[in-house]
């Protein structure tokens, strides 16, 4: 499936002012372009930069300041996950969507580990690109049911493992679990009698929680290895 | 005894174990064969020779029954073996002369008692052996004293001899022991390695059928890809390019990237004995369909019967039929959780929704193929739920509490 974000483009919303700067990451020019086709035709954004390696991502994430990007996972040089942890360390305001074509958990998982608040497979459509790209510009993390699903799994998988790591709460379970089932967030909040703004807080909130615990096992892992410790 | 036959289980059956059992028992009629020889030989010294001829037949019908028993290895056996070994010891001190059991004199009951240490030994390891010999060792000092020999009074000489007898016991018993956990530890070993051998076997052979699955896959991906470029190419020289070809190429390509995709997606993983993943499962049903996207949301691999799966997948499909036939929906969700309420498997779709009120359906002769994948689901011992509205698609909901339990279970255990 495409795997479209659990809102449905509706097309109502006007256009910003600005249009949205977008950074394209893709070894593949055929992609760049038809990425960029895709953005600039909508009005909604415009490509200020493009990059066909992880190398070349983190530095032109430097230069051309972009609030969105929109990055593949496969990639030369370094791979999109610590490209990925790269730029969100240097620039926490930027927004990263991963665009993968093979949608392989580990990696996809990853990467929302690290900072991606989005993610698309390749095959969406032209207007779930545009709207994606929109809505992770206004905070909002693009959630598919696929992602949901694997979020929801790796949290079952390592059932709190310390009470120092956070877990889900009885909601945002509620909350995940629809996601999972192909609910949209205005869906979720009509059938939980909530605010659409609240749903996204869940949302939100769920992946600072992923993102807390990969830093927390981090964190571990060093102190297990004696690498906390300061070099005399 | 101190160690009882339930403080442990007992070693794992094994040929090594009856080698020793076969070794211990012809170990057991040579010394049967000696008490003859020797009873025959010092009969005049006997106090009771009417005793000891009796207690030498029941020896001997106790060996004859060990030799054909199939039940060797059990622990009744066992305590009954160590009951007639301590008996011959005693009985040793009545049957022999006063006196007679030290002084070198032709011991009665010979080397027989120690098959008992060898026995426990043999079929429980060190200490149970040990304890068995210390037990022939107290009966050997107590033979001893029935016989009219005093302990406190005892010589340097008897002293050793009742010590060389107390070493020989305990020792026999905690080295057939010793020599039991070797063998047991070995074959152990033998066990899992073989078991190591056919897993890894089971392995090679999923991979490879996995392996033969990507081969054909990538073959149909390249022929799709020529065919797509060559014909791409011709229809861009063409002046106008009709649009239902074009659809069909990217239709060919969107197969081709569905068959990919749910390949590279996922090794394959170890399925428990006799179960299959509902997760694979849901995957290749919602690859089968082409109309609308499908996506499935499991949360891990779902191990279930076969028989489940078949009647789950059925139903899941009959729902996919209905979102593509019904619903105008633009994608579908097949989600699926193994948790503590159960299994829940649920079909939902963004379209335009209905209605749920099975006896208006019914009515209308609309109810058929909702009917059926209820009574899929309540064969199963579970229950449907929609969830629909007009203008709000449409979720199929199908709970199972006790999934796993397979075809046997009551028909409607879970009904409403």
């Amino acid at each position: 499936m495409s795997d479209e974000g659990p809102d449905g483009m509706t097309g109502d919303e006007p256009p910003p002012a600005e249009p949205i700067r977008v950074m394209v990451v893709d070894d593949h020019p055929v992609w760049r372009d038809g990425i960029r086709n895709d953005l600039e035709s909508s009005g909604v954004a415009t490509v200020v930069a493009e990059a066909s390696d992880g190398g070349e991502a983190i530095e032109r994430a430097r230069g051309s300041m972009p609030e969105v990007i929109l990055m593949d996972l496969q990639l030369p040089t370094v791979p999109g996950v610590e490209a990925i942890r790269a730029i969100v360390e240097e620039s926490p305001h930027v927004k990263v969507v991963v665009l993968s074509a093979s949608g392989e958990e580990p990696d996809v998982l990853e990467a929302v580990k690290v900072g991606a608040t989005g993610y698309l497979l390749k095959g969406s459509t032209a207007g779930e690109i545009v709207d994606a790209v929109r809505r992770v510009r206004d905070g909002e993390p693009v959630f598919t049911p696929s992602l949901a699903g694997m979020v929801l799994s790796e949290f079952r998988r390592v059932a709190a493992p310390d009470p120092g790591v956070p877990g889900l709460t009885p909601r945002e379970n509620e909350v995940l679990k629809l996601v999972a089932k192909g609910y949209t967030y205005r869906e979720i909040a009509e059938k939980l009698f909530i605010s659409v703004k609240t749903v996204q807080n869940h949302v939100q909130n769920i992946l600072t929680k992923l993102q807390l615990r990969k830093r927390y096992e981090l964190m571990r892992y060093a102190i297990q290895r004696g690498l906390d410790q300061a070099p005399e | 005894m101190a160690t009882s036959s339930d403080e442990r289980p007992p070693l794992p059956p094994q040929p090594g174990r009856r080698g020793l059992w076969l070794g211990i028992l012809a170990y057991r009629w040579a010394a049967f064969v000696w008490m003859v020889i020797l009873a025959i030989g010092a009969s005049e010294e006997f106090r009771r020779p009417a005793v000891a001829w009796l207690i030498l037949g029941a020896t001997g019908l106790w060996t004859l029954w060990l030799s054909v028993t199939p039940g060797w290895d059990r622990p009744l056996t066992r305590w009954l073996d160590l009951g007639v070994c301590i008996g011959l010891l005693l009985v040793s001190g009545i049957v022999m002369r006063e006196g007679y059991t030290v002084g070198g004199h032709p011991f009665f009951a010979t080397a027989y008692p120690v098959c008992a240490a060898l026995t426990w030994g043999a079929a429980r390891g060190v200490g149970p052996g040990l304890a068995a010999g210390f037990a022939l060792s107290v009966a050997l000092a107590l033979s001893r004293v029935i016989n009219g020999v005093s302990l406190a009074d005892a010589t340097g000489a008897q002293i050793e001899g009742l010590g060389n007898g107390v070493v020989y016991y305990i020792a026999a018993g905690g080295a057939m022991g010793l020599i039991a956990r070797t063998l047991g530890r070995a074959s152990e070993e033998l066990r899992r390695a073989q078991e190591e051998v056919l897993r890894e076997r089971e392995r090679v052979a999923r991979l490879s059928e996995h392996a033969t699955m990507g081969r054909k896959i990538h073959d149909s991906v390249l022929q799709a890809l020529a065919w797509v470029n060559k014909r791409g190419r011709e229809l861009g020289a063409e002046a106008s390019v009709p649009g239902p070809e074009v659809l069909r190429l990217a239709d060919m390509a969107a197969e081709q990237e569905r068959a990919l995709r749910a390949l590279i997606q996922r090794e394959p993983e170890e399925p428990p004995k006799e179960r299959a993943s509902l997760r694979d499962a849901l995957d290749a049903d919602a690859r089968a369909v082409g109309e609308v996207p499908v996506t499935v949301t499991a949360l891990g691999p779902i191990w279930l019967p076969e028989h489940e799966i078949d009647e789950l997948t059925a139903a899941v499909r009959q729902a996919l039929e209905n979102v593509v036939q019904h619903a105008a929906a633009t994608h579908a969700v097949v989600f699926a959780e193994e948790g503590e309420q159960g299994l829940i498997v649920s079909v939902r779709d963004d379209g335009v929704g209905f209605v749920y009120e099975e006896d208006v359906l019914r009515s209308r002769g609309k109810f058929g193929l909702l009917e059926s994948m209820k009574g899929r689901i309540e064969d199963l011992g579970g229950r449907m739920i929609v969830r629909s509205a007009p203008g709000s698609g449409t979720e199929v909901e199908f709970l199972i509490p006790e999934p796993g339990l397979g075809p046997d279970r009551a028909g409607d255990g879970g009904r409403p």
